[in-house]
């Protein structure tokens, strides 16, 4: 009897480091994650902090906000961070990883993230596929636009931007440089080409602000993130949304970040896993329009229309050189706020 | 008459030495800090610091015209937003005191609601106010008297009508604390030797009102100085004033030096209307 309880309890020793970590008891911590609001933080609240609430004991705590807030209060508690978990986007995850900002993406700590879309996973784990197209006034626009329609002249100072700097400013800054013949990387042509559609009639703040205005067909078009007004179409008979093909919509990833030296590392992986998982990516399909990430997904042929979701669609998307977009941030904002706002 | 306590210094050491290093650590310091940090450089492209000795963040403000318009953007629609705010109060302080009665309490707490609510609520409300879809053009396009919508934001229209109404306490409350001080007397005593109306005003009310007048403009001026949240939203990104540029650089662009010169340049307007306010003060305290 002493020689069979020996050998179990040899047996679960050697085991323990096998067992997943959700046996073991977190009760009394709290994992910190920094998201949007909105129905963001209510999937991520349904479909991954209360599962891993339910199996581990601990609390799971939102901080809701911008991705620049994140990425600035990553950078002020680089040394003592209180954050475990952040939400960023694509143009932001490479520079916090080469930053040391957050820890590499890795299969053996994330499970799930070995079912991501090869090549995603850049700086960060890549949480869902957007494409950058147009939201239009049907009443300005009886056919759906491509790119180059919103140069008519008519038209000029009827847009509306997102605050800069931002994927929507860069998106769109890199269209105007392909209408203008040339990319991103020569900002003289894409500023120039951009400032034809003169200084915007709004920068929105929120999307019922801008969406209201365009069903009225006060603002003629606005360059926008295919998820959020896809799902509000319905509530705006007014209102259109294409992805253009000359050239194809810019591809747009939120990206889930485990932050560098967090206090609870463990949790952060776990709800990584969850949030990178088929429950949730499937949740974020189907109520949101997010593409999945995560290749076991699958959707009906309705839903998969209405989102980016295979590898095959992001190459026919336009994407942009993140990394050097990045670098010229602070550039890009002054040319933004005197070429654009400022004529 | 009170006779004040007899208190040992240490006592009022003890007393003081909480609000003190409280003030210390988290007033003092950071504000140290953000001189400090106003001197460094972010390396371009990075989120790193050089933090050898610079004064490249200042001579950016004060020689590109874009930044030097945001500045005199501020200041001049601060001193605008005072100037609306101390026409708006004065009939108001006076009308509250004179003729209120017992309604006082009530009408005094009615006017210090904006500064109650914070500025987001209220700001939002104008939003629903002042859009093209908003109460005010639709009841003057249901009324007949405009066609298309008239542009209430994304100007200084919408920014001057939120900051104002933010404001208006700062400027109400110290006129309804002079006012009450002036005897009613005097203002009788002129119109029986033949003053105007006018004149009382120019040259009784006025001069006694100066005190509260120079409390309430420095108090809104400042508010409106580094007033963040209504130009942001009723500005729409197209009313560039030095917060909604510090914000920009601070929390988007993360080059936090440079936003620590955009925040201490705004400081020390801040320090030179004080300054002014006190030497005002003093004047009129000498004169009376």
């Amino acid at each position: 009897m002493k020689r069979i309880a020996c050998y179990a309890a040899v047996t679960a020793v050697s085991l323990f480091p096998c067992l997943p970590a959700f046996a073991q008891d977190y009760s009394g911590r709290t994992l910190v994650v920094g998201t949007w609001g909105g129905d963001i933080e209510r999937l991520l609240k349904e479909h991954v902090a209360g599962p891993l609430e339910a199996k581990t004991g601990a609390k799971v705590e939102f901080l809701l906000g911008g991705s620049g807030d994140r990425l600035s209060k990553m950078v002020a508690e680089r040394n003592n961070p209180t954050m475990d978990v952040t939400f960023q986007n694509i143009y932001e995850a490479p520079n916090a990883l080469k930053e040391g900002l957050v820890v590499a993406p890795d299969a053996a700590l994330v499970p799930a993230a070995a079912d991501v879309w090869a090549g995603m996973n850049d700086g960060c784990y890549a949480m869902s596929l957007v494409g950058l197209g147009i939201a239009y006034s049907k009443a300005v626009f009886p056919e759906a636009p491509e790119w180059a329609d919103l140069w008519n002249p008519e038209l000029k100072g009827k847009m509306a931007y997102a605050p800069y700097p931002s994927s929507e400013g860069d998106g769109m800054l890199a269209v105007a440089a392909r209408i203008a013949g040339v990319d991103e990387s020569n900002p003289d042509a894409a500023f120039a080409k951009l400032a034809e559609l003169g200084a915007p009639m709004l920068t929105y703040n929120s999307l019922d602000e801008v969406l209201t205005l365009m069903d009225a067909g006060e603002i003629a078009a606005a360059p926008m993130i295919s998820g959020y007004v896809i799902s509000n179409l319905e509530n705006y008979e007014g209102i259109g949304f294409v992805f253009p093909k000359d050239p194809g919509p810019v591809l747009v990833r939120d990206m889930v970040c485990q932050v560098a030296n967090s206090p609870e590392p463990e949790l952060a992986q776990m709800f990584i896993d969850l949030a990178l998982g088929v429950d949730t990516q499937t949740a974020y399909a189907q109520q949101v329009n997010f593409g999945p990430t995560n290749s076991k997904v699958v959707l009906s042929d309705e839903e998969a229309a209405r989102v980016i979701n295979t590898p095959e669609e992001v190459d026919s998307l336009l994407q942009l050189d993140w990394e050097y977009v990045i670098t010229q941030r602070s550039d890009w904002t002054d040319r933004w706020n005197k070429q654009i706002l400022g004529q | 008459m009170n006779q004040t306590p007899d208190i040992s210094p240490t006592t009022t050491a003890l007393l003081v030495a909480p609000a003190a290093v409280l003030m210390f650590g988290v007033f003092v310091l950071p504000f140290l800090f953000l001189v400090v940090l106003s001197f460094w450089s972010q390396v371009p492209g990075s989120l790193s610091l050089d933090t050898s000795f610079t004064l490249a963040n200042y001579v950016r403000i004060f020689t590109d015209s874009y930044y030097l318009g945001g500045l005199w953007t501020t200041l001049w629609l601060s001193g605008f937003v005072t100037l609306v705010c101390l026409l708006l109060a004065l009939p108001l302080a006076r009308w509250i005191v004179l003729h209120a009665g017992r309604a006082k309490g009530l009408l005094i707490g009615i006017s210090i609601l904006p500064l109650i609510c914070g500025a987001l609520l209220p700001t939002l409300g104008l939003v629903n106010l002042l859009s093209p879809l908003g109460f005010i053009n639709g009841a003057l396009k249901s009324m007949g008297l405009i066609q298309s919508s008239l542009p209430l934001l994304g100007n200084i229209t919408g920014v001057t009508i939120g900051l104002v109404q933010a404001f208006l306490p700062l400027m109400v409350l110290p006129l309804i604390n002079t006012i009450e001080r002036i005897p009613h007397d005097y203002e009788m005593a002129a119109m029986s030797l033949g003053a105007s109306p006018l004149v009382v005003w120019r040259r009784v009310l006025l001069p006694l009102m100066l005190p509260g007048i120079v409390a309430g403009s420095l108090l809104v001026f400042c508010a409106a100085l580094t007033a963040f949240v209504t130009p942001q939203i009723l500005g729409q990104g197209k009313v560039i004033t030095f917060a909604s540029l510090a914000y920009q650089q601070a929390a988007m662009v993360l080059d936090w030096p440079f936003a620590s010169a955009l925040g201490i340049v705004m400081l020390m307007f801040l320090a030179l209307a004080g300054v002014l306010g006190a030497l005002i003060s003093r004047r009129l305290a000498r004169a009376s």
